[in-house]
């Protein structure tokens, strides 16, 4: 009977992803630099890319370039490495535009702060609600 | 805040177990018999070379059988550095005004 755990060491690629994913994860969540915010959202696309990649390699498995060689030849799964080619495009533009919305951010508020952005906006609300009344 | 970083961390480890458990009953790693590998994949491999005239798989599926992907993908490209351009130039035609 295999284990949880055994089940886990056959799959270890997946493993490391899902470990990424939590990295990317916890760092999301923790810190206040928007800027490591958007370094953790990276780890976890990173991630998502190794469990695609895994998913198509075959042990032993020759790379998917014909060679004109043996026709034996297991070469492995093309697909995926095309398909995450289009994922790492939409990463890079993902990743571009939330560099630039924090610029914009740092020249409106002068920090790259969460917290303090959003505290910065409360006082904000309050006053225009005072005003109001 | 002590008290919120620990809620994150429990909250991750517990995701973390249900995301294992489901990667525990995914098919071994590796091996050639794969759902994965279907005939999709097949297809690729063996007619690569007689439809496209490649003998890189993974570019004659980027640029030959699945084209028009790649052609909106640079089409994203083009709108991510778009929306870039506008978003850095109203600030500073704010700060002249």
């Amino acid at each position: 009977m295999k284990t949880l755990l055994g089940k886990l060491v056959i799959n270890y690629p997946y493993l490391f992803a899902v470990v990424l994913f939590i990295i990317g994860t916890i760092i999301v969540l923790t810190r206040d630099n928007l800027f490591k915010k958007l370094i953790g959202i990276n780890i976890m696309e990173s991630a998502i890319f190794i469990v695609f990649i895994a998913a198509g390699n075959i042990r032993g498995g020759a790379v998917p370039i014909l060679d004109g060689g043996r026709a034996d030849t297991v070469y492995i799964n093309p697909l995926p490495s095309a398909l995450m080619l289009t994922g790492i495009v939409v990463s890079v533009s993902v990743t571009a535009f939330a560099l630039a919305l924090i610029i914009r951010l740092y020249k409106s508020y002068g920090t790259t702060s969460a917290r303090r952005i959003a505290e910065m906006r409360n006082e904000v609300l309050k006053h225009d609600s005072s005003h109001q009344s | 805040m002590r008290i919120r970083k620990l809620l994150i961390i429990i909250v991750a480890l517990l995701a973390a177990y249900g995301i294992l458990v489901a990667v525990a009953e995914l098919p071994p790693y590796g091996m050639a018999d794969n759902p994965v590998h279907n005939h999709v994949s097949e297809r690729y491999i063996n007619k690569a070379l007689d439809e496209t005239g490649v003998t890189n798989m993974v570019t004659a599926i980027v640029l030959d059988y699945r084209a028009y992907d790649t052609m909106f993908e640079t089409i994203v490209l083009f709108t991510a550095a778009l929306a870039v351009v506008i978003t850095l130039k109203v600030s500073k035609r704010k700060e002249k005004g």
